[in-house]
């Protein structure tokens, strides 16, 4: 808002309402969405006169629901004021919400002050309140050791990130041992040190030598340039002087190995040099650091280990102990300590690489196992284990014992769900069935064996099923669709045996089992694959699809299943639709000339993503989408020369534009960019504006030529057909425009060249647009009808080109280096691919990272993955704000995918609204937790259907010792959202007088459909590509996953769902309009994507630091605008 | 000249190479508003026959030539010298007063600002460079202290990503710290990495070289050698290389190498132990101080594609010198 109208606002506060109408009137202007100016007519009027009680609790309370951290100091102002006057009726809500926030904000005496004053106002709730033990949290369980030296040095050398607690330190050392310390020996079988661990152990080394110098004090101290121990010194971190004590002396490499480490641990070398320089002393404290052990240094050394040196070297020396060390440290202290009890170390170390990969979820409740499917299942459980769950540690150990892991990876997966599948699958019969077929006749090499987890595959499965609303399994289609893809396998064999007993399926589980018995399978899975594309593609859809689409769908898979997100993206497309999609792709790959089948296939697919763009906007309507859908794709069958393609491609253009309400397309390009840019008919024009802005900057700079021109020379053609006149200004815009476009950057030598492996058809396709003359064209051709018509034939490429790039534009990622450097980059898009290869309908991917092979690297494939190739290329132009940024990899590319994907031009406050203050919600009933034992139980629990059990228990025990500010730390945004609408549906008998929890039940009331479930995940949700094969954004109230093998760490990346939540809880505080998110999310993305700091790929507490570091920026930058602007108004 | 066309120069130069005005504090918020000069910004040594540099010469003793169309020198300076005007009959003027007293909005009112010149050295860490990384660190540092007085500097590292170990800062001493906190990375992304740092230095006024410290190879960069190249031609800022490789042990990296250096005006050096490193960054050293820097404004040119710029010494002796420059750049559009 700007300053001129909040002024009139206050101005009108302050000259005409008093007292209980200026509450009345923030009410109403809260009401209709002007935040801002209730909080400015509240906050005038508390200053105006501070002892109006009502005046300050509904400022207190408007804050509080708009999570203002200033509102515990408001709710103090009126404490205070109703003190004085002595209504205790008023001052009980008031104190309570400030024992809440006491609690928040960690001060633990004044919240026990505001209980007692709570009680002695009349509260009831909470009884028996004394204060609150000191958590003990686990370190009654662990010792201490000491690594020589600042933590921070030996965590540079160790890539163990600055900020490690010395809790959290040796699970991250253990971690990077287990990955990274050995490689396979190359003269025998044993396993030998890389040169990471190398260097750790020469760091140590360097270090007790440096120790040893600081002395009994542990601080080195170099008097001057010729002290004694100033040649001891140097001498250790592998340098000497040149040039005499004084100003001249420089400090230079004598000892490369020893210098090495010195910088690469973050010595302070520069400051040495210039204390010699200068003549001044030099100290440096290097005490040794303190290390947490779990169950102390004892429990994991061998008697000889003991006596021969120090515990760190010894952990560092045997990755069998680092794999058990991270397996233990992974699960909540009550199941560690029982199996450390009941367990020997030995055999826990044999099993320590399955409890390592699927140990996270075991958990043990007063001496018995928590398993899966509850009561109903154990005995099953005991059955196949062969020890009762009811014997906690003994089943535990069965479990890990298991079939080299087979049983344990089940397990994992099943702990993990939540809902009808998991009661589906955890069926006594069904889940022994499946049991059996994951496990197979052969059970090594187990799941737990590889690098990552190799039960990728169950866990995509056991995640995506569907059952019915009679705990069936949904199969797409029909059965016999199934039987025949198992039987018939048209893409090469899956399984024999598979085979021979699908003759004889009769029941959904039949189907389910085979899918189980592929997941164990190392090779690709594509049976699986086609599955949960299919099912997904059918999972929204009012009618189920036919099961004779669902069989074409199964059969063309293999080369055309990239593209099936499209159906699922939208699901009003019709089966026919499906077919006609199906019919036109295997038509364009049936054209011989490549150069025709690439323009043919961008042209299409870039037309099919734009209406793919407009649906997902809400741009086209969803009754209008399978028209529009068969309009732009009929003319392409009639495609069999680029004047038909030119045609198709400007026929489908003009479809998309009128059905997605542009009534004006004489300047289509501009249409199209503000449907791009959200709607054409923006609520906050600035923010389309400057999207508009942006995709119109990257055009220019890939030299694309505009589809306004485009179609006016082709009308203008068309008219010399006719007897027209050349426009020779029209043309000319084309010539200069092509005189822009550079040559592939052929400056590369014939040795550069030889490294070429494919683009053949790319640098032609560039060439060829590159040669044209229209204007001799135009000369040529005259006025034959026949000869324009191949004139306009010549502006196929062009539209291609200008079509995809709006793709490029749309899905640019922050940053956008590439598009903006390489000139090149939308033109050189690879439709063709590697000869044979089916690239044409893949998933667009990434070639020639690396200059060598290639001038700079291009998307190969389909439109199909642009977004995220289009991140993933980008990715490496971040600059982390720490040396060692480690958390890279998939997970970039998905954070810049959920903030370039989802547009939020249709969210209304409401639904921000909605989600801010469920966060808040959540805040308040752990800080209730805290007081209250049942709250702490009705918590707990809901977070654990999204927590992992050592993160829960944890969790407990610091609520349990009231220290909330380190409880909500460990708690992520999404699980504060979905705790909170589980714990607001539970807490029906909670009064409305808590602001928050009103606020929530007002929002229900009033904006019943803008609030419902699906609408806050369409809204809030993420697009999950590879987990849901759609970009459709979407909440899956999610447990984090691991890394898996197979997937990289994409599905891992994909199960993030906090950021978008996050924001929108921060806008929302921030007062700022929904369709700034447009704008924002994806600048806030990339700081955070830069301020990462992780140790290693599933480190979830990196990413939230950072989350929270750059929302805490932006708070603070947002209060001194506040500062400034009232400062304006005074 | 009048004090207002005093003015036109001052921010003219402000923006060197039609370069955008970076107002850093507008970047968190509200609108940016840029401003658009086609100010060509020219760097070149002039050497004899024994490639001994040829100092003291005048702004009236060149000839600038866009694709052969004469040019009129805006503004001229020697080494590190402050920059002068040249006034329309070829005398010159002192720069940098205004006249007014009062700095422009968003002009850094430093008296200094286009004194001497902003390098960036671009230190690679990869693990390529894991073996002579500390004579690399030893090399450069040595590099910073020998810089004039008037020269900037930031130490810019990188592996896969680019890391700002220091920002641009006339303390020697904080881009010596900043060098020395550098960590060994994995892969190498030298052209990602070269492509930020010329953005960076494209941002700053003044003139600007980029030093890239690198053996060569590179396996994670998604842009070409020439598309970087083309920047740094077309914002004016001449590349140096000091590879720490041989020059036939990576034949293709060398060929770029060469091929970028000397389309920016800058040079490249193969130095494979630390007195040939120590050596290139004194080569490099003495090009800046004994280079010279010309500005102007270009005469209307109907080429929007890449115009070819050569520098003549108009005195007969002159002819005799070689005359090291970019060869052109590409005009914004």
């Amino acid at each position: 808002m700007k300053v001129s109208s909040v002024a009139a606002v206050l101005l009108f506060f302050l000259t005409t309402l008093r007292g209980s109408d200026v509450v009345d009137r923030a009410r109403q202007l809260e009401a209709s969405g002007d935040v801002v100016s209730a909080r400015t007519a509240l906050a005038a009027a508390v200053e105006q006169a501070p002892g109006d009680v009502d005046a300050l609790t509904e400022y207190a309370a408007l804050l509080e629901r708009y999570g203002d951290g200033d509102s515990r100091a408001a709710y103090t102002k009126a404490y205070e004021a109703i003190e004085k006057t002595g209504n205790r009726a008023k001052l009980a809500p008031v104190a309570r919400e400030l024992a809440l926030l006491d609690l928040i904000a960690g001060d633990r005496a004044a919240a026990l002050k505001h209980i007692e004053a709570y009680h002695a106002a009349g509260g009831t709730d909470w009884p028996n309140v004394a204060g609150w033990k000191t958590a003990e949290a686990a370190s009654e369980a662990r010792g201490v050791v000491y690594v020589p030296g600042p933590l921070r040095s030996f965590g540079r050398m160790a890539a163990i990130p600055v900020d490690t607690s010395p809790d959290e330190l040796l699970p991250a050392l253990a971690r990077n041992v287990v990955t990274n310390g050995y490689q396979a020996s190359h003269s025998n079988e044993s396993l030998e040190q890389t040169e990471y661990l190398k260097l750790v152990h020469r760091y140590l080394s360097q270090a007790r030598e440096l120790e040893d110098l600081a002395g009994k004090d542990k601080v080195i101290r170099i008097e001057s340039c010729d002290s004694a121990n100033a040649g001891e010194l140097l001498r250790i971190v592998g340098y000497r002087m040149r040039g005499g004590c004084g100003s001249e002396v420089v400090l230079e490499t004598v000892n490369a190995t020893r210098a090495f480490l010195t910088t690469d641990s973050g010595f302070p070398l520069a400051q040495l040099e210039q204390a010699l320089r200068t003549n001044r002393p030099f100290t440096y404290d290097f005490h040794p650091s303190p290390v947490r052990v779990l169950y102390g240094p004892d429990y994991w050394l061998s008697e000889k280990e003991k006596q021969s040196g120090e515990f760190i070297d010894a952990f560092l020396s045997d990755p069998a102990m680092c794999r058990l060390y991270l397996g233990l440290s992974k699960l909540d202290a009550e199941t560690a300590e029982e199996l450390r009890k009941t367990i020997p170390m030995p055999r826990l170390k044999a099993y320590a690489h399955v409890l390592d990969f699927f140990g996270t979820m075991f958990e043990i409740r007063n001496g018995k196992a928590i398993v899966p499917g509850g009561a109903r299942s154990a005995s099953s459980w005991g059955e196949l284990v062969g020890v009762s769950p009811d014997q906690g540690a003994a089943f535990f150990d069965k479990l890990i014992a298991k079939d080299d892991g087979w049983m344990a990876s089940l397990f994992d997966a099943l702990s993990r769900m939540n809902g009808p599948v998991k009661d589906y699958l955890t069926e006594p019969g069904r889940m022994k069935r499946f049991y059996m077929a994951i496990r197979g006749r052969v059970t090594s090499p187990g799941p737990a064996r590889p690098v990552f987890r190799s039960n990728a595959d169950m866990m995509l499965l056991t995640t995506r099923l569907r059952v019915d609303a009679n705990g069936r399994a949904v199969i797409p289609g029909s059965l016999e669709v199934w039987k025949n893809l198992f039987i018939n396998h048209p893409n090469g064999k899956y399984d024999g045996k598979l085979t021979k007993s699908a003759a004889g399926w009769k029941d959904p589980d039949d189907v389910v089992e085979a899918l189980f018995a592929l997941c164990r399978k190392s090779v690709e899975n594509e049976p699986l694959k086609i599955f949960m594309a299919v099912s997904d593609v059918d999972r929204f859809r009012e009618r189920p699809l036919e099961a004779a689409t669902v069989d074409r769908l199964v059969r063309a898979y293999h080369v055309y299943g990239a593209q099936y997100s499209i159906f699922n993206d939208v699901p009003t497309v019709s089966d026919k639709t499906i077919v006609q999609f199906l019919d036109e792709t295997e038509s364009i790959s049936r054209m011989k000339d490549p150069a025709l089948r690439a323009d043919t296939a961008g042209t299409m697919q870039a037309l099919v993503a734009l209406w793919q763009i407009f649906c997902l906007q809400g741009s086209i309507a969803p009754n209008q989408a399978d028209a529009a859908l068969a309009g732009v794709l009929a003319p392409f069958t009639q495609v069999h020369h680029d004047a038909d393609l030119f045609e198709a491609g400007k026929a489908g253009s003009v479809l998309l534009l009128k059905t997605a309400g542009a009534s004006d397309v004489s300047a289509p390009q501009e249409r199209l960019l503000d449907l791009l840019a959200g709607t054409a008919n923006p609520v906050d024009p600035d923010a389309h504006a400057q999207v508009v802005q942006e995709m119109n900057r990257i055009l220019e700079a890939q030299r694309i030529i505009s589809l306004t021109t485009l179609f006016q020379l082709d009308d203008h053609l068309q008219s010399l057909g006719h007897g027209g006149k050349i426009d020779p200004a029209l043309i000319n815009r084309l010539t200069s425009r092509i005189s822009e476009i550079q040559l592939p950057r052929s400056s590369l030598t014939t040795v550069e060249k030889n490294a070429f492996a494919f683009g053949y058809w790319t640098e032609k396709h560039v060439e060829t647009e590159r040669k044209l003359n229209l204007r001799a064209a135009v000369e040529r051709a005259g006025t034959d009808p026949e000869k324009i018509k191949e004139v306009r034939g010549l502006l196929a490429p062009f539209l291609r080109d200008t079509l995809v790039s709006y793709s490029y534009a749309h899905y640019a990622p922050p940053g956008a280096q590439v598009l903006y450097t390489n000139p090149l980059f939308v033109r050189g898009h690879d439709f063709i691919g590697v000869q044979g290869a089916y690239h044409t309908w893949k998933n667009t991917e990434l070639f020639g990272t690396g200059w060598p092979s290639n001038g700079g690297g291009r998307l190969v494939g389909s439109l199909s993955g642009l977004p995220y190739a289009l991140a993933e290329a980008e990715q490496n132009f971040l600059v982390p704000a720490q040396t060692q940024a480690l958390i890279w990899g998939d997970l970039v590319p998905q954070l810049i995918l959920s903030a370039k994907i989802p547009r939020w031009w249709d969210v209304t406050p409401a639904q921000m609204h909605w989600v801010g203050v469920h966060m808040r919600y959540a805040r308040e009933c752990m800080a209730e937790a805290a007081i209250d034992a049942e709250t702490r139980k009705a918590f707990v629990e809901a977070l654990g259907r999204h927590a992992y059990p050592a993160r829960t228990l944890l969790i407990e025990r610091l609520l349990e010792s009231g220290d909330v500010p380190e409880a909500i730390e460990r708690v992520t945004p999404a699980e504060l959202y979905f705790a909170a609408l589980r714990m607001e549906r539970q807490q029906t008998n909670k009064g409305e007088a808590d602001p928050v929890l009103a606020d929530i039940r007002q929002l229900r009331a009033k904006h019943a459909s803008e609030v419902s479930e699906r609408a806050v995940s369409r809204a809030f949700g993420t697009p999950k590509p590879t987990l849901t094969n759609s970009y459709r954004p979407e909440l899956l109230e999610l447990r984090t996953f691991p890394t898996l093998m197979g997937y990289s760490s994409r599905i891992m990346a994909e199960s993030w769902e906090s950021n978008t939540l996050y924001w929108a809880g921060l806008a929302d505080e921030l007062h700022e309009p929904p369709a700034q998110l447009n704008v924002l999310i994806p600048v806030w993305t990339e700081k955070v994507v830069e301020h990462i700091f992780a140790s290693h790929l599933e480190d979830w507490p990196a990413l939230l630091r950072s989350l929270r570091q750059v929302g805490d920026d932006v708070r603070a930058q947002a209060k001194l605008q506040a500062g400034e602007a009232k400062a304006a108004l005074q | 000249m009048t004090i207002r066309s005093q003015l036109v120069i001052f921010a003219s130069v402000i923006t060197l190479a039609g370069g955008a005005l970076w107002l850093r504090a507008q970047e968190a918020r509200g609108p940016v508003f840029r401003t658009r000069v086609d100010l060509v910004v020219l760097s070149f040594t002039v050497t004899d026959s024994k490639n001994k540099y040829i100092t003291g010469l005048k702004p009236g003793d060149f000839k600038i030539l866009e694709d052969g169309i004469g040019e009129k020198i805006s503004t001229f300076a020697e080494g590190s010298n402050p920059p002068v005007q040249v006034n329309d009959d070829g005398s010159v003027r002192p720069l940098l007063a205004d006249g007014t007293g009062a700095p422009k909005p968003g002009i850094d009112p430093r008296s200094d600002a286009f004194v001497g010149t902003n390098v960036f050295v671009l230190f690679d860490t990869s693990n390529f460079m894991y073996r002579g990384f500390v004579y690399a660190e030893d090399a450069i540092a040595d590099f910073i202290r020998g810089l004039d007085r008037a020269d900037s500097i930031a130490v810019y590292s990188f592996s896969r990503n680019l890391s700002r170990a220091s920002d641009l800062t006339r303390e020697r001493g904080d881009a010596i710290v900043g060098l020395r906190q550098a960590v060994a990375g994995d892969d190498t992304a030298l052209y990602n990495s070269l492509l930020l740092t010329l953005r960076d230095a494209s941002k700053v006024p003044g003139r600007k070289v980029v030093i890239v410290f690198s053996n060569g190879p590179d396996n994670a960069s998604m842009v070409a050698p020439d598309d970087v190249r083309a920047v740094a031609e077309d914002e004016g800022i001449p590349i140096y290389v000091i590879s720490t490789n041989e020059v036939n042990k990576d034949p293709i990296s060398s060929s770029v190498f060469r091929r970028i250096t000397a389309r920016t005006g800058g040079k490249a050096y193969w130095a494979k132990t630390w007195q040939k490193q120590v050596e290139a960054f004194e080569s490099i050293r003495e090009d800046l101080g004994n280079s010279y820097t010309v500005t102007y404004y270009p005469a209307p040119n109907p080429n929007e594609g890449f115009r070819k710029i050569s520098v003549e010494i108009v005195s007969d002796v002159g002819k005799k010198y070689r005359i090291h420059a970019r060869p052109g750049y590409r005009p914004r559009t």
